[in-house]
């Protein structure tokens, strides 16, 4: 206890001393926090975005490979581009790997109904199949023309309800087979309430072979939505199809139950959740070796992710280097203060061990007052560093933006290269940098946690046992006859 | 019996051939005054420097109730068997005196229940008032600066009390109570006290004389109080 109490007053009588290492202390600190702040919440993020977009695995058509396919298999110089697509039970084959945690499907089908007046019905109708003539218009194919919807079934696709531009706004959400919730402007329109029950029509189609069969649902309407969603969203025609108020979203195996393999029109895709975002070629491999065509890549959204979260990743680099700079020249600086310090203490050292201290009780008294002037700095430092860690972050965060705008202005010039490998890298659409509208986390809230107040507590008792340590090896060098002979 | 015997004790400082002491032989009993006298550099200092552990001889034994120094922990033979007076007093400097003998008492673990109180009455008995006592080393005068290094060295009740001119920069009134007390500690509390002096006042109160001389040392009077 008495090495405590000698400790603190020696602290006291040498304000001088340790006032300056102490303002090294809290310069290192207030880095720290500050650093390990943004670290901490960057990383969280960064952990955060990698899971969504490094995770998710979309298996869609590669445009490239399905037109050089086309091109390839045409003989009467006309290009026939049918979208591939992969039935159900590919897509079940598929989910069932040891190196996906998960996988959600979704359906979608266009239907009419005789009953249902739908939004925009003065636009006409339209439907998924893409029939192009090198240089002619759509038409029938083997004298068969493909129906035109007025409305869609939307099998599990709830992901608006969860980023918030759409919401129930009546009822319940559909949870059984044939279940519903309408747009509440298409209920509106038609006067549709909770419990009314509508059937729609739709069509499964192999233009090629000529086969064209009948789909029918009947659906109950459990509930209504808000839909804060453009209208047309990408779609690039206009019509009572492409409006997503005609919308009906419904379960996945509603709509999939009518779903015929090698026919099209009801268009089933699947995202699949990796256990960990480096498994992809793995997975890729699995599923070419399940029979996955060629024409079909599995991808993860990278180029949103890095979009998104490259200035993130900029701030974090910057911070992490800036704080092992500043600890790595702050140790050193309090290395140096300290040699320094025992050296003027020599003498005081002397008449301890004179006095029969021992050496180790020595050396606890001079750790603990690095202690406790570093516990002084580390509730100055923590304060301080907690208030200067936002405008820190906004600053180093904008120029970070700055910097990936200007990166990216740069590839998009005609001298900058990366509009070229857009169309030649056969990465499919999303494998450029330039390829996604997603706009870059323009802020970032950053906060003190238990996690990052302990690291921060850890490092700064480290620094404190480095400079204490630095003391007590040179104590060891010194016996006390010596000390006070030099100084007598 | 002794208390402390230094047999056949040799010692020279790194890097000299020439040694300081040669074969000291002595021996120091409890209950007596002890004053050595010698010429500058004869060597007085290094025996007391020896004698309180600072430092082991090369050659010889210095025996503490019969153990050998050098087998002993001698940061605790310093803490708690043996009190130095320094000549250049050497105390806590940015220390108050009080905290000094305080600090002394807490390194030899003293059992003493109000430390603070028992360091007043020290300092007292020396002639240092509370006020003086509350002062910083610093700002305390030689005299009272040796006074505090005496109260000190008795602050942890050793067995032996060795003193360096111990009354080198006391006036002629202060160093008669300071010899009363050494005086008083041989006689009354059976303590060895070993002083180093040129002083004829001091050697006066000592009941063995002990001369050094070109390393050797040897008893010059006993004397009878």
């Amino acid at each position: 206890m008495y090495i405590f109490e000698n400790a603190f007053r020696n602290v006291l009588r040498n304000k001088g001393r340790n006032t300056l290492v102490g303002a090294i202390i809290l310069a290192v600190i207030v880095t720290t926090v500050i650093a390990l702040m943004i670290s901490t919440t960057a990383s969280g993020i960064i952990d955060d975005y990698k899971g969504r977009f490094s995770s998710e695995v979309q298996i869609k058509p590669n445009m490239q490979k399905v037109r050089d396919e086309a091109m390839k298999n045409s003989t009467n110089g006309m290009v026939r581009m049918t979208m591939p697509t992969l039935s159900a039970e590919e897509y079940i084959a598929y989910g069932e790997s040891e190196y996906l945690a998960g996988s959600l499907y979704t359906a979608s089908a266009g239907v009419v109904s005789d009953n249902l007046t739908s939004i925009d019905g003065e636009l006409g109708g339209g439907n998924g199949v893409m029939i192009t003539r090198m240089g002619g218009m759509p038409g029938e194919e083997n004298g068969v023309q493909p129906k035109e919807f007025m409305m869609s079934l939307q099998g599990n696709k709830f992901s608006e309800f969860e980023d918030g531009t759409r919401a129930l706004s009546s009822g319940e959400m559909p949870d059984a087979i044939d279940e519903c919730l309408v747009s509440s402007e298409l209920a509106e329109l038609n006067n549709i309430k909770i419990g009314d029950t509508f059937t729609f029509s739709g069509e499964v189609s192999n233009l090629k072979e000529g086969i064209v069969q009948p789909t029918s649902y009947t659906l109950t309407v459990v509930g209504t939505y808000y839909d804060l969603t453009e209208e047309y969203g990408t779609a690039a025609q206009q019509n009572a199809y492409t409006n997503r108020r005609n919308e009906i979203l419904t379960t996945y195996d509603t709509v999939a139950q009518e779903f015929v393999a090698g026919m099209n029109g009801i268009r089933i895709e699947g995202a699949f959740y990796l256990k960990e975002p480096g498994m992809l070629d793995a997975f890729t491999s699995e599923l070419r070796n399940k029979g996955l065509a060629e024409v079909f890549d599995a991808t993860t959204d990278t180029a949103t992710y890095e979009k998104i979260v490259g200035p993130v990743e900029g701030l974090k680099g910057i911070s992490v280097t800036f704080m092992i700079v500043v600890l790595v020249f702050g140790g050193i600086i309090i290395a140096l203060l300290s040699s320094i310090a025992i050296r003027e203490r020599k003498y005081e050292i002397g008449v301890l061990r004179a006095m029969g201290m021992k050496k180790l009780k020595v050396a606890l008294g001079l750790w603990t007052e690095m202690i406790i002037v570093t516990c002084a700095c580390l509730v100055i430092g923590l304060g301080i560093g907690s208030a200067a860690a936002q405008p820190v972050t906004n600053t180093l965060l904008e120029g970070q933006i700055q910097a990936a705008e200007q990166a990216q202005v740069q590839s998009q010039s005609p001298y900058g290269g990366m509009g070229g490998m857009m169309m030649g890298s056969g990465g499919g659409m999303l494998s450029g940098t330039a390829n996604t509208n997603a706009e870059p986390l323009s802020e970032l809230d950053v906060s003190l946690d238990l996690n990052t107040t302990l690291e921060i507590t850890g490092i700064a008792l480290s620094l404190a046992t480095l400079a204490a340590l630095i003391s007590i090896s040179r104590i060891t060098k010194y016996e006390p006859i010596k000390i006070l002979m030099e100084r007598n | 019996m002794s208390i402390l015997a230094l047999q056949n004790v040799s010692y020279k400082y790194e890097g000299t051939k020439k040694s300081v002491l040669k074969g000291v032989t002595a021996e120091f009993e409890a209950g007596k005054v002890y004053t050595i006298v010698g010429k500058s550099g004869s060597g007085k200092s290094t025996m007391l420097s020896l004698i309180a552990g600072l430092d082991i001889c090369k050659d010889g034994e210095i025996l503490y109730n019969s153990k050998n120094l050098r087998n002993i922990d001698r940061d605790e033979y310093r803490a708690k068997g043996i009190g130095v007076i320094f000549q250049a007093y050497n105390l806590i400097t940015n220390a108050t005196a009080v905290q000094n003998i305080v600090l002394s008492m807490n390194i030899s673990a003293s059992k003493e229940k109000n430390k603070k109180a028992f360091a007043y009455s020290l300092l007292e008995r020396v002639g240092i008032d509370r006020e003086t006592a509350d002062r910083t080393v610093l700002k305390l005068s030689g005299g009272e600066q040796q006074r505090v290094g005496i109260a000190r060295a008795l602050s942890h009740n050793p067995d032996i009390i060795i003193a360096d001119e111990p009354t080198g920069n006391l006036d002629k009134d202060t160093e008669a109570e300071v010899l009363k007390i050494f005086t008083s500690l041989a006689h009354d509390d059976g303590k060895c006290v070993i002083i180093v002096t040129h002083s004829r006042r001091v050697s006066d109160i000592a009941d063995v004389i002990l001369g050094i001389s070109e390393g050797k040392i040897s008893v010059v009077k006993h004397q009878k109080h």
